[in-house]
């Protein structure tokens, strides 16, 4: 807990950077950058979890249990996504989203 | 806890087990001796769906994070099933040369989405359910991407799992909410916290709901499923839209009717207008396409409309017909896509004109195709109208005629176009039909499995009935 | 002291956020990445969850974001710059994250967080992390610890099944 801040104000730099990731998965046209605007997604949410355990149920690790796990999921789905990312540039000889058959969202 | 207790994970710990001998194999066999990986892995899945049957005592572990029930453990014994059947269709592929190299990586990866998929079902709290949903996709994604000689494979691949990377934040956002207002992350305790409308539950409520639209491919969250299934092997596009969907549906409709029972009339509102989305648009979709894959992925997000109809509802009953129509499912969609896959192995051919004049060259695999269009369309003799039937009328119970109406007319449209590929077998004419070719016998069992089943399952009516007394409503 | 620290680090979030989803060079988007990540750490060492705070920097900051670069650096020339995004699309998409943070951020208002009031019994350091990861009772965590290396595991392989090549 810090002291002099309210949990709202956390919570609303975590939500703000939330949509921030949304915007750039909607925006960007790059495999990549598209991978790194989730991975903003995902850790405005570990936030999330953590000042939530932090401010409002001390006494149990729930929140920063899940934190943690998400975390960890976080980095096997990058190790697969840049797998496959680099099988993509192997066969497109890029990895823009325009340049890669149809592949529109 | 005793030992004994954790035979109450048998399906998850037998599958782990074959997933570890696999492993094992692969390690200690050389080039030569590799192609016993394929038997083993099947005659071990095939163990394991045998033991998956018999009888299971009900009850939870580990604190309440893993719960097994009657109904579970019956959605893990279809699972089961499905994926055989899927081995056994896609054996002639996996075994070409250019796949025959990962082979063992095939099943491996395979085996444990599975599990992730059982680990789901079965959670008590939404941490596991976390866990059990991502082991189901992320390795999926890597399967999809199998085909190294395919370029749609590969963005098939990265499409899945950056949109299913996506849908899970929302989904996270959404149970991060929860657990703020809540302060649980178990199932139990935070249908007991949840007292009355707070807009901040509600809204969570809708991240989350959201974030599993995505998953079962839902308008407006529909938008990576064709080109997914399109590029994707047969097989993985037949896992995709049978398993993966079935799993995701289920655990989707348990955490309605338990978590957010209160919220019912806020997310009944919600499917409402989601089902009609969806049904009609998947069908209008499904109208234009001339390539195979494509065709049954519009066709399958139109199914995914009418399962919500069961789901609607809140009754056991709809709780049943949604099991029900998800075992009746997969058989007749494992009979699609198997001849699919048959057609697409032998000859590489994958669009609807290409069926032309199929009947004269190679009849039966014409009916068997047939028949499992005609199960999917509902109609009469097979076991896809019983499915929908009783979906249409566990809605109209609570009183949804609209939605029925809609969903009735839905499927007349939909007649029209699980017709099309029948006409061209047996009307259209062709220069070049699909010459004659001989089956293996591997690829015939699991197509006759799956059509046994889809025309066996319509009138065992005690399949329905045992279903049915494991179910619960709100 | 803390609140001007809390300050600091939240304006670097947004900040660096912001940065890393609309810089047109991709290297320095990844660079932008791995600040938002580092303050990150640096929020969960100010609100004293150590351990959590040493995992964002080792798997995130270290892991994550490194493995980032190096596929920039494989598959991308540095030097490229993006072109311009259609600005139809960045309105439209701009929209749609504005309209949803303001709607989440008033719903979130509306809601009346209460801090719990008795003493905090337990300190999140690494022995109650460590006892939690390994305790099988009531809310304890074996069991997705457990679950977790599956996926690890099946990650693994997933990710040398897409690299491998056949022998010919």
């Amino acid at each position: 807990m810090i002291e002099g801040i309210d949990i709202t104000h956390i919570l609303i730099v975590s939500t703000c950077m939330f949509f921030i990731g949304v915007y750039g998965f909607l925006v960007r046209r790059n495999l990549i950058t598209i991978l790194m605007a989730t991975e903003l997604i995902l850790n405005a949410v570990s936030i999330n979890f953590v000042v939530l355990n932090k401010f409002l149920y001390p006494n149990v690790l729930q929140g920063y249990m899940f934190s943690v796990f998400i975390i960890a999921i976080a980095a096997a789905e990058a190790a697969v996504a840049i797998a496959i990312i680099i099988n993509v540039y192997r066969r497109y000889r890029t990895i823009n989203v325009e340049n890669v058959h149809e592949m529109k969202y | 806890m005793s030992f004994e207790s954790l035979l109450l994970m048998r399906h998850e710990l037998l599958l782990l087990l074959a997933i570890v001998l696999l492993l094992i194999a692969e390690i200690g066999t050389n080039d030569s001796q590799k192609s016993i990986i394929s038997p083993l892995a099947i005659i071990l899945f095939a163990l394991h769906t045998i033991v998956g049957f018999l009888p299971l005592q009900e009850g939870s572990l580990f604190g309440g994070m893993f719960n097994t029930t009657n109904i579970v453990a019956t959605m893990k014994n279809i699972l089961n099933l499905g994926v055989l059947i899927i081995l056994l269709q896609s054996w002639k592929w996996l075994n070409a040369p250019e796949n025959k190299v990962k082979v063992s990586e095939f099943y491996i990866v395979l085996f444990s989405t599975l599990l992730g998929m059982f680990y789901m079902i079965s959670a008590g709290d939404f941490l596991m359910f976390y866990i059990g949903l991502e082991i189901a996709t992320i390795p999926l994604a890597a399967l999809a991407a199998f085909n190294r000689q395919e370029n749609k494979s590969a963005e098939a691949g990265i499409k899945l799992l950056l949109s299913s990377a996506l849908s899970s934040g929302i989904l996270l956002y959404g149970i991060s909410m929860i657990y703020g207002t809540t302060g649980s992350i178990y199932f139990a305790e935070i249908s007991q916290s949840i007292t009355g409308f707070e807009p901040l539950q509600v809204m969570a409520m809708i991240f989350f709901f959201s974030g599993m639209a995505f998953k079962i491919s839902l308008v407006p969250f529909h938008l990576w499923t064709a080109d997914v299934y399109e590029g994707a092997p047969v097989a993985i596009t037949s896992y995709l839209s049978v398993i993966s969907k079935g799993a995701a549906a289920f655990i989707f409709m348990v955490i309605l009717f338990t978590v957010f029972k209160i919220f019912t009339p806020v997310w009944q509102d919600m499917m409402t207008a989601i089902a009609i989305l969806t049904m009609t648009i998947g069908n209008l979709f499904a109208l234009r396409q001339n390539n195979l894959k494509r065709y049954l992925a519009f066709s399958s997000i139109a199914q995914a409309g009418f399962i919500l109809l069961g789901i609607i509802s809140g009754t056991a009953t709809g709780m049943a017909t949604v099991v029900y129509f998800i075992l009746v499912y997969i058989f007749s969609n494992l009979s699609a896509f198997g001849v699919v896959s048959i057609i697409s192995a032998y000859t590489g051919k994958d669009s609807i004109s290409d069926l032309n004049g199929m009947y004269k060259t190679n009849p039966k695999l014409s009916l068997a195709l047939t028949l499992a269009l005609f199960s999917l369309a509902g109609i009469p003799p097979v076991a896809g109208f019983f499915g929908k039937f009783f979906l249409f009328t566990a809605a109209a119970e609570k009183d949804f005629y609209i939605l029925v109406l809609i969903a009735l007319l839905n499927t007349i449209v939909s007649l029209y176009y699980y017709l099309m590929p029948v006409k061209a077998m047996f009307i259209n004419k062709s220069e070049l039909p699909i010459a004659y070719f001989k089956t293996d016998k591997i690829s015939q069992l699991g197509l006759a499995i799956s059509i046994i089943g889809m025309v066996v399952i319509g009138f065992a009516s005690p399949v329905y009935e045992t279903i049915l007394s494991f179910c619960f409503g709100i | 002291m803390n609140v001007i620290f809390f300050y600091i680090i939240a304006a670097a979030i947004l900040g660096f956020s912001i940065l890393s989803v609309t810089s047109r060079k991709i290297l320095r988007a990844a660079t932008f990445l791995l600040f938002v990540l580092i303050s990150t750490a640096a929020l969960y060492f100010l609100l004293q969850v150590h351990f959590l705070a040493a995992v964002q920097l080792m798997v995130y900051a270290g892991g994550i974001a490194v493995l980032i670069i190096f596929s920039i650096l494989l598959t991308s020339n540095v030097d490229f710059t993006f072109e311009k995004i259609d600005w139809k699309k960045q309105l439209f998409s701009g929209l749609l994250a504005l309209g949803g943070a303001a709607i989440t951020i008033l719903t979130l208002l509306q809601f009346n967080f209460k801090a719990l009031i008795q003493p905090q019994t337990v300190t999140p350091d690494i022995r109650s992390f460590g006892r939690a990861f390994l305790s099988y009772g009531d809310g304890g965590f074996v069991l997705p610890f457990e679950v977790i290396t599956v996926l690890l595991l099946a990650a693994m392989v997933a990710a040398i099944m897409v690299a491998k090549k056949s022998k010919q």
